[in-house]
């Protein structure tokens, strides 16, 4: 429930003059030590008023409050006198001590001179009510999105009132002004826009009375007032009793709970080499405890009670070693803390400890057994967290390993460039402002569009690339995939092109793929078509994008010049001529060029995309080109989820399936194949045979 | 999340079925078997991840399977199942909150199925018996709904509505149902008493709680088709507010990459295997393990393993490079992708689901203020990887970061006050720190209204003052009678002197060295 009662708190405080008299408990400041103490005469100690006494706790429970719920609980801290004096409002940017103790520090202690009859804690409450109906900005957010049901948004509140009362008569008489300042209050809120009625009221009303006094005013638990109201009245001493009261509220209230870090090892600052082991009192959610709730194991847990059964606390013990941070935990559950103690020793340590950067594993204490790690400390910016992990058995125990899947027998994955990949499209947290709504998509939707565009030509395993095994086309590879290009960005390109062409001229080796084929793979020329279709691919899956990215894609076209084969066919004529030992080429070369023209003839019927495949057509067609056929299955596999999205017949799934399953068994054909030296006819023979072959095979396994 | 199936075992279970066709006597008991039968054949093949174990109850109850993945061994016990004397629900209640308990602890969702037929018992121990008598119990013999883990209970019912409703069995169950906060179904048998109608039944059941989640992993135009395993359950966010339920979407988007150190150990609402599947199959497109055809299986899982995957590719970069992706799940709902390693070196692609909202991780910021780094005029993470932009840092500093002044114990005030003291007596030296300790005592003493102390710490150093020794530095002197002064104006209240954000400065003075010019 985001609007109960805890998200707004009016702190009424008393500032009338009798709050100036003392509290009667004295602090003894002036600590003398041995060797200073003799003959001296200590300086009498101090005794804090009750307002101070009142001011001190109420900071503490703000304190206590800030640090588990940085936001969205709010406190309205009011101080009444002969009128009313509001220190702060419900805004968030309001809530912190820092900004109370400034207020407190300009409003002062009581004035003991002031006109008793004139000052009253009434004027607070009825201030506390009308504040309490002012709409936070959470409220209003909430009722902005809701629109329609904007009705569901509640208004409850609570008012920790903070008084020196007279008699329950008087606190009767506190009760009932609030109760009609709500009814008043929630008419006029009924006319309003900007202010809510108040569906739900709780008065904390706390008599503090100072020590060796007896209290005028009883003890009474929670009753109803009315419907809107309910009122709870506590009679406290002065002092370290005030203290404990008001720290036991801030729990009930904000369903906190202690839980006792023990065995911490401590430097001693007086003997350095040795450590003493401290204990530390946190408070936090009690949802951190929610596990010991459920199962009765508070007592095994080593709870215990302290201050007569009014607070429990939950030890957990100091684990070493400790976690690295690296190290994802299963945790089930992150509450802030707060220390109770917060300036003692023990506790700064601890917190500066966490605060370094470092975890901490907390075990539960049993009397017997395996030790259960049951939670952790970590601080994550600033900030400490109690984490709960898991400490049960998981029902995700014993999975299939990912190698036992779909894909898991691929052994050529481009893991390394995938992580480059991941690297370069980490998150980081862009400030909100007008600028970024204007330019229209939020971060995390940029964030998106640029994985689009990076994956817009991927090929997950080696074995499927050439550009991307190849250093030379880094830098391209790297620019083409931004959103715009510079001037600068495509010089790099049309350099990355360049050198590319230059490489070809020189006739560099490329970085095929030869898996699975028998030899050395294609030829170096027909390496550089694929390498170039492929590097067409990539840079056309992003000409869109801009007129530069346009001209990366002129510029390889340019340079591969066109047509392709025409290109290559001058070359290999060239390369052919440069070569000592031809004799056995010239033999084959009618043949040769004839396919060739064939091929060429073919290539104009099939599209640009296709490309990849013709290629392995006009490969097997080459006369001198080595055995091609292992690759052909391995590119129909790659295919196949691919045609699988589109609208596909049973009979092509089919047909597919049985092709695949079948051109695995026919490896040792092809082999046969090339080792006959390339008699055509006999190729032409065999691929028709294959066909008729793939039907009746696939009714065979059926 | 783990199934609990438990088995109505006594005698009225016997009851033979009128059927036409048949000549062989069928008793509700075989009903309930072929149910059961078929729940486990579907979940051997198509969820078989899921821990199961079988309870059969009568007057007492008897853990006939412990929590386990082998069906076979299920379905031989259910086999052997024996007949058994009246129903007594109540103890087999408990009997299954405590086996749950001791296995998976109080945070785990359990499916508990209760197959009946719908005579639950006459007298002490009946259904109807325990239901009236559920308020005024002490402690120890609370009504064992609801479970002490979140649960879902299905109720099968080896009988229909009709002969349900003539008595007030329905009723019953229905109050039994709403006990366990209303989370669960009861099922009935549709016309008349066949094994077509009870597996008409199982299958209803198994539409709603044991069919596969199927989604579509998405980086961009890389993309896997994976099944979730567990099904990711719809979530209920502020109910008075947001009272509708909240399911993930089937299209799983991944938004960026985040170093496994900067996510940090986050808090998570559940977990969930993300198994890629091969959607063309032939076989049933319900995930690995179908062993209908156990040849074809094979060399279609044969075939599906070597087809690179992407979620492969992923599960092995995340590995690596120690990274989670973060992932949407629906509008303002995100989780984290990453690899998970079990202690048999076996690892998978695990994803986490956090709390739905705009803001999961305090450390992280709000995740659609999250974007890609080329947005940042300068690399967050530094050219050489060597910083991080997380965590963020909350506006205003917890309590202890900040060094707050609390008196609350008097040992704290002490502390406060002897400090400025051990400064007071290394003057000059320390005069930085000794004013420094100075003001912060000045201003919590006059937050509180504290001016007595603020005389007494102005007497003090007077004191201290007269106890100079000879060799003191003159400066020291100075500054002492400067501080004292100061404190006993700031506690009269005078405006002037005493307003919290002004600070007492060290006192210019002529000497050398020291705190002149500060």
């Amino acid at each position: 429930m985001m609007f109960s009662v805890s998200h707004k708190t009016a702190f009424v405080v008393d500032h009338c003059p009798y709050m100036a008299e003392s509290s009667r408990q004295q602090v003894e400041c002036d600590v003398l030590t041995k060797s200073r103490g003799q003959g001296m005469i200590p300086l009498a100690p101090v005794s804090k008023s009750l307002w101070t006494c009142a001011v001190e706790c109420s900071m503490e429970y703000c304190r206590i409050l800030y640090d588990v719920y940085p936001l969205k609980k709010l406190i309205n801290y009011i101080v009444s006198d002969s009128e009313f004096h509001i220190l702060n409002s419900w805004r968030q940017e309001d809530q912190s001590t820092h900004e109370l103790m400034s207020a407190l520090a300009a409003v002062g202690p009581p004035n003991p001179q002031e006109d008793p009859e004139c000052c009253s804690v009434l004027h607070g409450l009825v201030a506390a009510v009308e504040s309490l109906c002012k709409i936070t900005e959470y409220q209003h957010e909430a009722r902005t999105t809701l629109m329609d049901t904007a009705d569901r948004v509640a208004n409850r509140g609570r008012i920790i009132c903070l008084t020196n009362a007279k008699s329950d008569t008087h606190v009767r008489m506190l009760e009932d002004c609030v109760q009609e300042t709500i009814l008043e209050q929630n008419k006029m809120a009924a006319g309003s826009d900007r202010l809510m009625s108040i569906q739900q009221c709780e008065l904390v009303l706390v008599h503090i009375f100072p020590q060796g006094e007896d209290t005028l005013v009883s003890d009474r638990p929670k009753k109803e007032v009315s419907s809107l109201l309910t009122s709870e009245v506590h009679s406290v001493r002065a002092g370290r009793h005030l203290a404990t009261k008001l720290n036991i509220l801030v729990q009930q209230h904000f369903d906190l709970a202690s839980t006792t870090i023990t065995n911490i090892p401590m430097k001693e600052e007086q003997h350095a080499n040795t450590s003493a082991n401290y204990d530390v009192e946190l408070l936090h959610h009690r949802d951190a405890h929610l596990e010991f709730f459920k199962s009765g194991d508070l007592h095994m847990a080593g709870s215990t009670s302290r201050d007569s059964g009014l607070k429990e606390t939950v030890t957990l013990k100091w684990c070493t070693p400790r976690t690295n941070s690296v190290e994802l935990h299963y945790c089930t559950g992150a509450y802030r803390i707060s220390p109770t103690d917060v300036n003692s020793r023990p506790s700064s340590c601890l917190t500066n400890f966490l605060l370094n950067g470092r975890s901490v594993l907390l075990e539960q204490p049993r009397k017997s057994g395996s030790k259960v790690i049951s939670h952790m400390l970590s601080s994550h910016g600033g900030e400490i967290f109690l984490h709960v992990l898991n400490s049960t058995r998981s029902t995700l125990e014993d999975p299939p390993s990912i190698s036992e899947g779909c894909g898991g027998r691929v052994t050529d994955y481009r893991i390394t460039d995938f992580g480059e990949f991941m690297r370069e499209n980490r998150l980081t947290p862009v400030p909100e402002s007008p600028d970024t709504e204007a330019s229209g998509k939020p971060p995390a939707e940029r964030a998106k569009a640029q994985l689009e565009r990076y994956t817009r030509y991927w090929p997950m395993i080696i074995s499927q690339t050439t550009i991307f095994n190849m250093q030379a086309v880094v830098p391209l590879a790297n620019l083409i995939v931004k959103e715009s290009l510079s001037e600068e960005d495509l010089l790099t390109c049309q350099k990355t092109v360049y050198n590319l062409v230059d490489m070809e001229r020189k006739n560099d080796p490329l970085p095929i793929s030869t898996v699975g084929s028998r030899g050395k793979g294609p030829k170096r020329d027909e390496q550089y078509r694929i390498m170039w279709n492929e590097l067409e691919t990539l840079v056309k899956t992003h000409v869109a994008g801009s007129e530069r990215h346009q001209r990366v894609l002129d510029c390889i076209i340019a340079c591969r010049s066109k047509p392709p084969e025409e290109e290559e066919r001058k070359k290999r004529g060239r390369k052919r001529e440069d070569k000592e030992d031809k004799a056995e080429k010239n033999i084959n070369k009618d043949s040769e060029d004839k396919s060739w023209q064939e091929s060429e003839r073919l290539k104009g019927t099939l599209e640009r995309g296709k490309e990849e495949q013709g290629e392995s057509e006009i490969i097997k067609d080459s006369p001198d080109s080595p055995e091609p056929l292992n690759k052909k299955p391995r590119l129909e596999e790659i295919q196949l989820p691919e045609k699988a999205k589109g609208p596909v017949s049973l009979l092509t799934m089919w047909t597919n399936r049985i092709t695949v399953a079948n051109s695995r068994k026919h490896q040792e054909f092809a082999g046969r194949i090339s080792s006959v030296n390339n008699k055509a006819e006999l190729y032409q023979h065999l691929k028709d045979e294959n066909g008729m072959d793939l039907h009746e095979n696939g009714k065979a396994t059926r | 999340m783990p199934t609990v199936v438990l088995m109505d075992a006594s005698l009225s279970m016997t009851r033979p079925v009128s059927q036409e066709q048949c000549t062989e006597e069928l008793q509700r008991k075989h009903l309930a078997v072929a149910g059961l039968t078929m729940l486990f054949e579907h979940m051997a093949n198509n969820y078989k991840l899921e821990f199961t174990s079988l309870v059969a109850f009568s007057s007492l109850w008897e853990l006939l399977v412990p929590f386990t993945r082998d069906y076979s061994t299920l379905q031989e016990a259910l086999s052997n199942l024996e007949d058994y004397d009246k129903t007594c629900l109540e103890s087999a209640l408990h009997g299954i909150s405590n086996v749950v308990q001791q296995e998976w602890g109080h945070a785990c969702p359990t499916q508990v199925v209760l197959v009946t037929d719908g005579s639950l018992g006459i007298g002490k121990g009946s259904l109807r018996h325990s239901l009236q008598t559920l308020k005024g119990r002490p402690e120890d013999k609370k009504f064992p709904l609801p479970f002490p883990f979140p649960a879902k209970l299905f109720i099968m019912c080896i009988a229909n509505a009709d002969e349900l409703q003539m008595t007030d069995t329905m009723h019953n169950l229905e109050q039994l149902l709403q006990l366990n906060g209303g989370d669960g179904q009861i099922f009935t048998m549709e016309g008349q008493l066949c094994l077509k109608s009870v597996q008409s039944m199982f299958g209803r059941l198994i539409d709603a709680a044991y069919s596969p989640f199927p989604a579509v992993l998405r980086c961009g135009n890389l993309a896997s088709d994976v099944q979730v395993f567990p099904r990711p359950e719809p979530v209920f966010l502020d109910e008075e507010i947001d009272p509708m339920p909240r399911h993930i979407l089937t299209d799983l988007e991944i938004v960026g990459f985040i170093e496994i150190g900067d996510i940090s150990s986050p808090p998570v609402m559940s977990r969930h295997l993300v198994l890629p599947i091969a959607v063309n199959k032939e076989v049933d497109d319900v995930g690995p393990g179908t062993t209908e055809e156990p040849e074809e299986e094979t060399s279609a899982n044969q075939q599906a393993g070597k087809v690179p995957n992407f979620c492969v590719l992923l599960h092995g970069s995340l590995k690596v490079e120690g990274m989670v992706a973060l992932v949407q799940l629906g509008p303002e709902w995100y989780g984290m992708l990453y690899s998970q390693a079990d202690s048999k070196k076996k690892s998978n692609l695990m994803m986490s689901l956090f709390e739905p909202g705009p803001e999961p991780l305090p450390w992280l910021g709000k995740v659609s203020q999250l974007g890609p780094i080329s947005d940042a005029a300068e690399n967050p993470y530094g050219e050489d990887d060597s910083k991080s932009p997380f965590p963020l840092q909350p506006k205003i500093k917890r309590s202890y970061a900040q060094n707050v002044t609390v008196w609350i114990k008097a040992s704290g005030l002490q502390t406060d006050v002897q400090k400025i003291l051990r400064n007071a007596r290394k003057l000059p030296e320390k005069t930085q720190t000794f004013y420094k300790e100075l003001n912060r005592l000045r201003k919590a003493a006059l937050a509180f209204g504290f001016w007595e102390l603020l005389k007494g710490v102005a007497e003090l150093l007077e004191r201290e003052c007269t106890l100079l020794p000879d060799t003191a530095h003159p400066d020291a002197a100075f500054q002492l009678s400067h501080a004292a002064k100061q404190l006993k104006l700031a506690s009269t209240g005078d405006s002037q002197y005493a307003a919290f954000d002004q600070n007492i400065n060290p006192m210019h003075t002529d000497f050398s060295g020291g705190g002149a010019g500060m």
